[in-house]
């Protein structure tokens, strides 16, 4: 019941941030310097199809008029029309955008996957090489820009040892039309084609790899103090003192409780990845909605831009409402104290 | 004994192989630096396009290596003594990818809706072909009456793409089609659209029942990825992925390639030349010293020698023209002393003068000549601000005076094997406030030439006419003639066919190569 | 609490420098703000800076000549490498120079007055956390022109919100204590109390958050000028170098490599300064 007050008070929050966050978008769409029917029509426009736009997009009422028909547009999945493809925004998105939740979804699980496990390492061993070692990864993570890890990684993994493809997300040889989901990982399982399945993780993995690394370190950081201040917790001292063996209090009592910090903060971070998610596309060819972003931005293609971050801002609010309903799930103390 | 042995089993290699060869497709991947703006026909303008164009359509005739005119789907056709009336017979077997028959109706219906629609070529036939000049003789004979005599209209017609009119007209809606055309094809080309993204790439594949027929070892799938990137090339060759490169790539990335051992370089001298444009309506450049001092200021053999190969440009007109190129001009020179000279006796003399370089955005090449004619102009006095945009912004700043930055740095090749095509497109008010036209040269004595030169059949008396036209041109100097480009690509050795046509990107032709290994 | 200011100020250095990555991280922020300040000085071609082309010297390797090799028409890396250290703390000070006084200023009247004021300004941090830096200044620079300014302000528009939320979590723990109260009943302003009382016990935090996040504004600056949004050229950006070095990987390493390098020095220097007056002060919250 609690728990249930708890979900809709957090939906209800999220349906404000995104009508806060369509504001600002409008804004920015509106102070544009210039005419958008004429930017929306491209320069070889004649003055009559510019004044008709204007009247069919309603450019000559007033701006609360303007801003109503813009969000009833958003909620028919409505963007406009791209100059640079030529075609609806939203077609534009969705087929780029499978490409970009799967790398991030991969950073993520990686992020986590090793982030975790690692602050585990050095919250045991405090103060003893292995501790030492995860903190040095971890502030070098954090500090390396992520385009330049994922240069680094394209010499060294592409160039030097050959081991791995550096640009797209399967070779251009290989017929498979991801179809069901847009997720390679997914529907090559569907359709039992386990070579695209190899080929997929195979370009996945440099991608999330410099993706990931800024995360992974502070993942190992939160999750090592945690740990440390879980450890000092009563319980822990009483579960030592009735005999539990070390490997059940580390991963059963120790390890849920100190798992939220850290899955909070993945929250936040997400949004770090989300533009991380721009370079590493860049520079690994990945057909994806922040490449698709950075075309359009060179071209001035103002609908497909306001696109991308009005689509890059629903992402970053529904992962935060999945990380909360997880978190008042795992822990219910937060439940009761509300949000963070 | 030994030798037996080793050809039989050489035999059985070569057995083996092409019993492979029948089931693997020939793949030719390329990288191209520009998105594709069109397919339709009547829209195509730039060498993006003409590129997807003429492997996705046949005109009635085509443009070989040496300018000369080929047939296409028209087998012959015969120029009237007044060269006022062309009749092109079209070939018997000449089909549709569907199926059906190519026949006159089809050319008269791409032409009226050509005019009609009136982008892309059209301009090529502006006053010269009105509705009702192209006619049926029969079902297989087309004949063109022209409104006035214009002499280098044969060279123009490859450029007019023949649409299946039976496929189109269900799709006509409100726009002649447009909307359909610009993703759907109806033509008689070796190749049909298989994918594309506009922003990314076009994959096209063969059409095994073509007319023509292919050569041997055709290309089956012909997949261009857009991207300048440098390292993605680079990165693409490595997983042998790239069959052939874009014609702009560094220098560096031809020789990695190169180094790869899987790939060749190709180069060929090209009728294409590479100009600074000067607009000659804002200022400093409005300043003929200026613009002399500019010219001047550019260091030629750098730019040819390191950053971008080329041969020497010395008037508009690149010396593949060989009847018309005026060879008494001498080739200009680098020589900051008599730019110096130019500049104290302009109206902008004694004062630091602002300029804008314009260039490409992300082209390397163009970056570095960029930077070149900075460090010469700064030490001339010159404030100078760089000025790098996505092409199709070029486009569209192009399409005004005030709009278009002193200086641009733009590539321009003939759009059909005539000088015509350099000095109309380029010079003529007519075809003014576009990227070819920066100069805003705007000058009735230059437009009165072109004009004479047009209205004459009299090859003699053309190139008399052009040869003056250049000097008059170089006099002016609206533009900075940096070089003749020499065409380089990285190919896969197996991959061959490549040869430079002087018209827009007929090169690209892909029924013209063939994959040679086995 | 008692000891004099001077010794306080002496037994809190005494303790920093005991901390050796603290230390590291000032010494390389030392360095690279002095090479910075110090460029035209000890460069051996400050001229470099601008259109120098030198296309008989181009794709040199480090040397002697020129430590960290010479760029794609000839210019010296390492001169290029130290001014483009100008531009990414030039983007530091101007973000966090509008962030921390507008975040400091929000973050102090939500936690302190509470209601309306609280729900309205920790709504609108909410809005504007949910819209990543990077993709921001994206936006701003295909609405106005790619330049460093506009992705300054960009960057700037959004990054108040983390120090608001700092602030008010510290303000709000503060509002109840006896101290505060103390002042209330005393009849002191609210200005009096916003910044006599309440802004002293944040600045340690706000010292913090200031050292790590002059790392993270580099860094996303940085990404920017990877992406083609930073300043034009000739001006040297680290961003820039290494994405123009891009293209000529894995031949000549050097021109995108060692900008790199300098970037992630330069961030890894505010990091370990950060963390280390993290440790001296004793603050848990901040990121």
């Amino acid at each position: 019941m609690e728990f249930l007050s708890f979900l809709i008070k957090r939906v209800l929050w999220s349906v404000l941030v995104l009508v806060g966050l369509s504001m600002v978008i409008f804004v920015i769409a509106r102070v544009v310097p210039g005419d958008p029917a004429r930017m929306a029509l491209g320069p070889r426009a004649t003055p009559e199809q510019v004044a008709q736009l204007q009247t069919e997009l309603g450019l000559d009422r007033p701006i609360v008029a303007q801003y109503g028909r813009f969000i009833e547009g958003l909620t028919r999945g409505d963007l406009g029309r791209s100059l640079l493809t030529e075609r609806p925004v939203n077609d534009d998105i969705r087929e780029t955008f499978a490409a970009t939740f799967e790398l991030v979804l991969c950073t993520m699980v990686l992020a986590m996957g090793i982030g975790v496990p690692l602050g585990m390492i050095a919250a045991y061993w405090k103060d003893q090489w292995p501790d030492t070692a995860v903190r040095f990864f971890a502030i070098f993570a954090a500090v390396t820009p992520s385009f330049f890890l994922a240069l680094l990684l394209q010499i060294l993994a592409g160039y030097v040892l050959h081991l791995l493809p550096t640009t797209g997300r399967l070779p251009n040889s290989m017929e498979f039309e991801a179809s069901t989901t847009g997720l390679l990982l997914i529907d090559s399982v569907i359709a039992g084609r386990w070579d695209v399945l190899g080929e997929a993780l195979r370009h996945l993995l440099l991608p999330a790899i410099a993706l990931a690394a800024a995360t992974m370190g502070q993942m190992a950081r939160l999750t090592r103090a945690s740990m440390i201040d879980v450890s000092r917790q009563d319980y822990i001292e009483a579960a030592r003192a009735f005999g539990i063996p070390e490997w059940l209090r580390v991963t059963k009592y120790m390890l849920r409780p100190s798992f939220v910090p850290p899955l909070t903060i993945m929250g936040l971070e997400f949004a770090s990845l989300i533009g991380g998610a721009f370079v590493v596309e860049m520079v690994f060819a990945w057909p994806g909605m922040a490449a698709y972003g950075i075309r359009t931005i060179l071209q001035k293609d103002l609908n497909a831009v306001m696109g991308v971050v009005m689509v890059s801002g629903v992402f970053f609010v529904l992962v935060n409402l999945a990380i909360d309903v997880m978190v008042g799930f795992v822990d219910p103390r937060v439940r009761i104290r509300g949000r963070r | 004994m030994t030798l037996t042995k080793l050809m039989t089993t050489s035999a059985a290699v070569a057995f083996m192989a092409l019993g492979t060869a029948g089931l693997a497709e020939n793949v030719v991947t390329m990288n191209t630096v520009q998105i594709f703006g069109t397919i339709d026909p009547a829209k195509i303008s730039d060498y993006t396009d003409y590129m997807a164009a003429v492997n996705l359509y046949d005109g009635l005739i085509s443009v070989d290596s040496s300018g000369n005119l080929i047939p296409e789907l028209a087998e012959s056709w015969v120029v009237s003594p007044d060269a006022k009336e062309v009749t092109f017979k079209i070939r018997d077997d000449a089909k549709f990818t569907d199926g059906t028959p190519v026949e006159a109706s089809d050319v008269i219906y791409s032409i009226e809706r050509l005019l009609k629609i009136n982008l892309g070529p059209a301009n090529l036939f502006a006053d010269v072909l009105t509705p009702g000049s192209v006619t049926a003789v029969d079902a297989k004979t087309v004949k063109f009456t022209l409104a006035k005599t214009f002499a280098p209209f044969l060279t123009t017609v490859p450029a007019i793409f023949i649409l299946n009119a039976d496929a189109v007209k269900p799709n006509e809606g409100t726009d002649d089609a447009q909307g359909w055309l610009a993703t759907n094809v109806a033509g008689a080309g070796a190749y049909s659209l298989k994918s594309w993204d506009r922003g990314a790439e076009m994959t096209i594949t063969r059409n095994p029942d073509y007319y023509k027929g292919f050569l041997e070892g055709p290309i089956d799938t012909v997949h261009w990825i857009i991207t300048s990137d440098e390292a993605t090339v680079k990165s693409l060759a490595a997983s042998g992925e790239l069959m052939m490169t874009s014609q702009f790539q560094s220098p560096e990335t031809y020789k990695a390639l190169v180094d790869m051992g899987r790939f060749q370089m190709v180069s060929q001298d090209t009728g294409t030349a590479f100009y600074l444009k000067l607009n000659t309506k804002v200022a400093p450049t409005d300043d003929i010293h200026i613009r002399r001092a500019l010219a001047l200021a550019t260091d030629y053999a750098t730019i040819r020698e390191v950053i971008f190969p080329g041969g020497v440009l010395s008037t508009p007109l690149p010396k593949a023209f060989a009847d018309f190129h005026n060879g008494d001009i001498p080739e200009p020179k680098f020589d900051l002393e008599a730019a110096k000279a130019e500049i104290a006796q302009s109206k902008y003399a004694g004062a630091p003068i602002p300029i804008t370089l314009g260039y490409v955005a992300g082209t390397g090449f163009e970056e570095e000549i960029s930077l070149l004619m900075q460090s010469n102009l700064e030490q001339l006095g010159f404030v100078v601000t760089q000025a790098a945009d996505p092409w199709n912004r070029i486009t569209e700043i192009a399409g005004k005076v005030e709009t278009t930055p002193a200086v641009n740095q733009i590539f321009f090749g003939p759009t059909y094997p005539s000088p015509d095509s350099m000095f109309f497109t380029q010079y003529h008010s007519k075809a003014a406030g576009t990227w070819a036209s920066m100069e805003w040269v705007n000058d009735p004595e230059i437009d009165g030439m072109i004009d004479a030169a047009r209205a004459t059949g009299d090859t003699a008396e053309q190139a008399k006419i052009y040869k003056t036209l250049q000097a008059k041109l170089v006099e002016m100097q609206p533009d900075v003639f940096l070089l003749t480009q020499t065409v380089q690509h990285a190919m896969d050795k197996c991959l061959t066919g490549f040869k430079a046509v002087p018209m827009q990107s007929f090169d690209y032709d892909f029924t013209r190569y063939q994959w040679t290994c086995k | 609490m008692t000891d004099a200011p001077l010794t306080n100020a002496y037994q809190n250095w005494f303790r920093f420098s005991r901390n050796p990555t603290a230390m590291i991280g000032l010494v390389i922020v030392v360095i690279c703000v002095m090479a910075a300040i110090l460029a035209p000085h000890i460069t051996p071609f400050p001229d470099h800076v601008g259109a120098v082309t030198n296309f008989r010297a181009r794709h040199l390797p480090p040397s002697s000549i020129n430590w960290f090799g010479t760029d794609n028409v000839g210019r010296d890396i390492f001169t290029r490498v130290i001014f483009g250290l100008r531009i990414s703390l030039l983007l530091a000070v101007v973000v966090l120079g509008i962030a921390i006084p507008v975040g400091t200023i929000l973050g102090m009247a939500a936690g302190y007055f509470g209601g309306w004021t609280e729900i309205v300004i920790m709504r609108v941090t909410d809005i504007a956390l949910a819209i990543p830096p990077l993709v921001m200044a994206l936006a701003v620079a295909a609405v106005l022109s790619p330049d460093l300014l506009h992705s300054m302000l960009a960057i700037a528009s959004l990054w108040w919100t983390w120090h608001t939320r700092m602030i008010y979590s510290i303000t709000r723990q503060l509002r109840t204590q006896e101290f505060i109260e103390a002042a209330e009943t005393l009849g002191a302003s609210k200005f009096h109390i916003l910044f006599r009382e309440i802004l002293p016990n944040c600045v340690s935090a706000i010292a913090v958050k200031t050292s790590l996040d002059c790392g993270f504004v580099i860094l996303v600056g940085a990404a920017l000028s990877f992406l083609g949004l930073g300043i034009q050229p000739p001006t040297p950006d680290l961003g820039t170098m290494v994405a123009q070095g891009a293209s000529f990987l894995p031949d000549y390493w050097w021109e995108s490599v060692l900008p790199g390098l300098a970037i992630l020095f330069l961030a890894l220097g505010f990091n370990l300064l950060g963390d280390g007056l993290r440790d001296l002060f004793d603050v848990e919250d901040v990121r």
